[in-house]
């Protein structure tokens, strides 16, 4: 079979495209686990909770779409001090399991109330992306995953920028480094621990109304935190560059799987790179050399 | 298997205890059971199966019920969840002895099948409508209240082979059971018609990005597309990019997909989409169909297709065991199953347009329906199509 390079390029460009979405709940994760040591498997559920927020301000309350995105944000950073502070703070010194099973059970609570407020049925969000297709070169790229790509682009370099310049990036590094010496420095812990929160389900959210746009919303679209789950494994935990280079990069293998070998092979495909990862880097690609058992 | 059969006692541990507090119920009801998805990914389809089958019972029992015995929905919410929908199952068996039961997926079907047999104590139908359980060997106690989903690929390809014989046809399908049910024994259709089927597309469950499956399908420029094993995500995605890169594919879907509010919701989107459809819609006024003006007069607002899918299957149900009861037959799932069968040129009060026949364990008929984006309606794009058995 002759290679069609146009086909590569273009299944590169939506790989590459999708996977600066994941990149982008990725970092959500990271800044969470970073600064708390609190693995979150709600993430997926919190970037829900951003989507469905967005339709509730955008369709419900007929907001304009930059008001339903920014109200969105805010109900969701709300949404992170609220939990922080209530569930997960009282849980300190617990064992890493029972922290990890609370979010859990916040997956569950999430989707519990979605299914209450805005019923189990899918929606699709109001159309406030542009609709022209976009060509880089004779390339095809859908525009949906274009404009996702680039705010996710300038989110995380906005994200990389803070954390080495801002004095609250510093802190929040500080804390992952060693959160005795952090205390010891004047560093508020608990602040930088909820900060990590507030931001991280704000991008969170931000991402959801992103995955929403393209996918449309419903009660299960949680799911999509399943497949961040292997990129920040792949990228490592504890890493911002991780969560970029592995979402990347299971964005395009995903792509290619699923062209070359059909969709039934793409789930496939990323997990059997997630345990070659693993194999050979048991912490991630970037991640630090640390292991916890749990 | 351990846990499965320790839920089951659970349930029927509970059903005792319950049995006690119930109050006293008329001996002689009849009862339609139901593992019912009011939760969960399905419950789009669940509520309006819920109250699709009560609305019939309710006409039924006003109006004397079966031979003077009422029939009573006895039914619990599944989640859509194999194991919860067996559980129910114990529990309502346990306590209710039915006669008809609803089941809520092809899993369940196939994993409650032996069960059903070695009772031997009612007949069963449900939200499936999958190939494998249009056998009436294999599954000798089981129906469904219309065409199964390659029946539904062979209304909607002889359809396509009539509007534009030798057409190039594509199939998109979720990877679930669901979705890859017709795909195989459709392609084989496809040819017999002379259609050529250039692409067959699978995408993973709860996928989200569609990007690179529009480009493979941009690739083998199709004539027409068929989804299944969708409600709505991701079609819309995948129209919206097709239309984008210029593509002039038709869209088409099948049962569970065609519902008015859902495809309506792709709003523009939706313009010429296309899907075949066993019932008429709540709205339709066309034709003689009196039992659809009697739904309108109980809910004056929209009811979905799966409302009439439950409705239709609560009708032949009810229909199975006036027929049994009329011979003077004890209700078992062998008489019910034979008096079931015996329906011929079936007149459903126009929830189907043309006389029903029952010959098996599904009703081949079907209608080509288009999205009308001005009226925001799904109107008919053919006549009744009934394929032969």
């Amino acid at each position: 079979m002759e290679t069609d390079w146009l086909l590569l390029f273009e299944v590169s460009l939506a790989g590459l495209g999708t996977g600066g979405l994941y990149a982008l709940t990725a970092l959500a994760f990271v800044v969470i686990y970073k600064a708390t040591r609190v693995v979150n498997l709600a993430i997926g559920e919190i970037l829900m909770l951003g989507a469905y927020a967005f339709f509730g301000l955008a369709a419900g309350w007929a907001l304009p779409w930059w008001a339903a995105a920014l109200g969105a944000l805010a109900v969701a950073g709300l949404f992170g001090a609220v939990v922080e502070r209530t569930v997960i703070r009282p849980m300190l010194g617990e064992s890493p399991i029972s922290v990890f099973m609370v979010t859990v059970g916040l997956g569950s609570v999430l989707i519990g109330i979605v299914e209450i407020v805005w019923t189990a049925d899918p929606h699709r969000l109001p159309e406030f992306m542009p609709n022209a297709p976009v060509f880089i070169g004779e390339a095809f790229l859908a525009p949906k995953i274009a404009y996702s790509f680039l705010v996710a682009a300038v989110v995380i370099a906005v994200f990389v920028l803070l954390f080495r310049f801002w004095r609250g990036g510093v802190a929040l590094r500080a804390t992952a480094n060693d959160q005795a010496a952090a205390y010891s420095m004047g560093i508020n812990v608990p602040g930088v621990f909820s900060l990590a929160w507030v931001v991280a389900c704000m991008v969170a959210a931000g991402a959801g109304i992103l995955v929403g746009a393209i996918g449309g919303i419903s009660s299960t679209m949680g799911v999509f935190g399943l497949s961040v789950l292997v990129v920040v494994i792949v990228g490592g935990l504890d890493s911002v560059p991780g969560a970029l280079v592995g979402g990347l990069l299971i964005g395009l293998v995903e792509a290619l799987a699923g062209i070359y070998l059909g969709g039934e092979y793409k789930l496939l495909a990323t997990f059997t790179l997630l345990i070659a990862v693993l194999m050979v880097r048991p912490y991630g690609l970037f991640g630090t050399h640390e292991i916890e058992r749990l | 298997m351990l846990r499965l059969s320790r839920r089951g006692l659970g349930a029927l541990a509970l059903a005792a205890g319950m049995a006690a507090a119930v109050p006293a119920k008329a001996a002689d009801d009849i009862v339609l059971g139901g593992s019912i998805p009011m939760t969960g990914v399905f419950a789009f389809a669940g509520i309006g199966i819920q109250a699709g089958i009560s609305d019939y019972l309710k006409i039924v029992n006003d109006a004397g019920g079966v031979k003077g015995r009422k029939v009573r929905f006895a039914f619990e919410d599944t989640a859509y969840k194999v194991d919860a929908s067996v559980a129910v199952f114990n529990k309502i068996v346990a306590q209710d002895k039915p006669n008809l039961y609803y089941g809520d997926s092809t899993a369940f079907s196939k994993t409650i099948n032996p069960e059903l047999e070695r009772s031997g104590q009612m007949i069963m139908a449900g939200a499936s409508f999958a190939t494998e359980l249009n056998d009436p060997k294999k599954y000798p106690l089981q129906f469904m209240a219309g065409p199964d989903y390659t029946e539904m690929f062979g209304i909607l390809l002889r359809y396509i082979a009539k509007e534009k014989p030798g057409a190039k046809v594509a199939f998109v399908n979720s990877d679930t059971e669901f979705g890859r049910d017709p795909i195989a024994t459709s392609e084989k259709k496809a040819v017999e018609l002379g259609l050529k089927v250039v692409e067959k597309i699978v995408t993973p469950p709860g996928s989200v990005d569609v990007s690179t499956e529009v480009l493979k399908l941009r690739r083998s420029a199709p004539d027409y597309t068929i989804f299944h094993g969708y409600v709505m995500a991701p079609i819309p995605e995948f129209i919206a990019q097709a239309k984008q890169m210029g593509m002039t594919s038709k869209f088409m879907g099948t049962f569970w997909s065609m519902d008015n509010s859902m495809v309506q919701k792709m709003g523009e989107l939706a313009d010429g989409f296309m899907g075949v459809m066993p019932y008429r819609y709540y709205y339709d006024e066309d034709g003689n169909a009196p039992m659809l003006a009697k739904i309108r007069q109980m809910r004056p607002e929209y009811q979905s297709t799966p409302y009439m899918q439950g409705f239709l299957t609560a009708m032949l149900m009810v229909e199975a065991a006036k027929r049994t009861l009329d011979k003077g037959e004890p209700l078992t799932g062998k008489t019910l199953k034979a008096a079931l069968n015996s329906i011929k040129d079936f007149d459903t009060g126009g929830i189907i347009g043309v006389p029903i026949s029952v010959p098996g364990n599904s009703i081949p008929v079907g209608r080509i329906y288009k999205a009308d984006v001005q009226k925001k309606l799904m109107v008919p794009a053919s006549d009744w199509i009934k394929l032969e058995q």
